[in-house]
């Protein structure tokens, strides 16, 4: 019956042409650029809690990152730059520890002294959604919550390409 | 109806959607491509007058369009019809009425108490554990139901024990618990986990509701 159910599901995907936007080339984790962003709702450091589909409407760039990843360091004062700079133009900016230590997690991103949320996925269940490989990784959502560029580790120009993609779903 | 029909039902009306779909699409095309060319109308436009034909042939693949423009309409429509129609009956398998146990969380008032969490145990099992954004506290203060839990449970008796946590008065973090031990019968179940205000101890006050 499952099986039936499933078949008609995707027949009916096909007819009313539901089709995901061109994967980027910039884009290193293909199997999830065009797809819908996962939901997930976490507590922020500032005792909030934040749902992703509330960001529906907004480009979204979610920032996976752990202590013990030394580009995260490198990545979260850029991303802090971008965040200061679009946040007014409808750019939400998320961070996402996966530190299974909350404790050293809290308390480095406290030193890190960013103006974006910081969230803690400490059961890891929100990374395997997001099907995380390396530390750090990026993904940018766009306003109908399709996650169209992702990003594994960090080097240094990288914040370019992560301006120029911004800036375009921002235009869209 | 029976579900076997239902699907029997749902199974054609796809196959049909299918097929009209699919033979829009082929009449789509040449049109299409027709259009794209644009040679026929502007090479026939001249030639009308002097032939003594109206101008039908210019508004023709004109209407053809609008016509074919509003069938597509009618089958998305359908398409979606038919969606909600599955929707209904996967609910209707995964959660059969003789099974089926619902769990609704309502708020009023809500002045000495700002929702942040709810977690659900039934028999001692973590069934649902739901953290609350700002909107989602606030759609509930003003009257929204969330339903928070749809399961399946055996016929007989159960416990299920919810746990609130929040801001309770003076912004203090604030945890209750309130149980309610249930008779499953045959039948859908469903439980209202109500979080309301006690004006003279100034407290909240958390309660299940059975609704028979």
């Amino acid at each position: 019956m499952r099986r039936v159910l499933l078949g008609l599901s995707l027949m009916l995907s096909a007819l009313l042409g539901v089709s995901s936007p061109v994967a980027s080339s910039w884009a290193a984790a293909p199997s999830l650029v065009g797809k819908n962003a996962p939901d997930f709702v976490l507590k922020a450091m500032d005792g909030r809690n934040l749902r992703m589909s509330e960001f529906r409407g907004q480009v979204v760039l979610v920032n996976f990152w752990a202590r013990w990843a030394g580009d995260s360091r490198q990545e979260m004062p850029a991303l802090d730059r971008i965040n200061t700079t679009y946040s007014r133009a409808g750019l939400v900016v998320l961070g996402v520890s996966v530190d299974e230590d909350l404790g050293r997690a809290r308390e480095f991103a406290g030193a890190m002294k960013v103006s974006y949320p910081i969230m803690f996925d400490t059961g890891a269940a929100i990374g395997r959604d997001y099907l995380l490989q390396k530390m750090p990784m990026t993904i940018l959502v766009d306003r109908a919550g399709v996650v169209r560029y992702s990003n594994v580790g960090f080097k240094r120009g990288d914040e370019r390409a992560y301006l120029d993609h911004i800036r375009e779903l921002l235009r869209e | 109806m029976n579900p076997k029909y239902r699907v029997v039902s749902i199974i054609a009306r796809g196959a049909l959607l299918a097929c009209a779909w699919a033979a829009g699409a082929a009449l789509a095309a040449p049109s299409a491509a027709t259009a794209a060319a644009g040679s026929p109308p502007t090479a026939t436009a001249p030639a009308t007058p002097a032939s003594g034909t109206t101008a039908a042939p210019d508004v023709a693949p004109a209407d053809n369009f609008k016509t074919l423009d509003q069938e597509v309409q009618g089958l998305k429509k359908d398409v979606i019809d038919l969606n909600k129609d599955l929707f209904v009956l996967e609910e209707e398998l995964l959660f059969p009425s003789n099974t089926q146990v619902a769990l609704y969380v309502s708020m009023d008032v809500g002045a000495f108490f700002a929702l942040d969490s709810v977690t659900v145990k039934i028999d001692n099992k973590e069934v649902k554990n739901y953290l609350y954004t700002a909107r989602e506290a606030d759609a509930l203060l003003k009257g929204g139901v969330q339903q928070i839990y749809l399961g399946n449970l055996k016929v007989g008796k159960h416990e299920l024990v919810a746990f609130f946590t929040g801001k309770g008065p003076a912004e203090r973090d604030y945890k209750r618990g309130a149980t309610i031990n249930f008779d499953k019968g045959i039948g859908a179940k469903y439980l209202e986990l109500k979080i309301t205000d006690r004006v003279a101890k100034h407290q909240p006050e958390f309660s299940i509701k059975d609704w028979e």
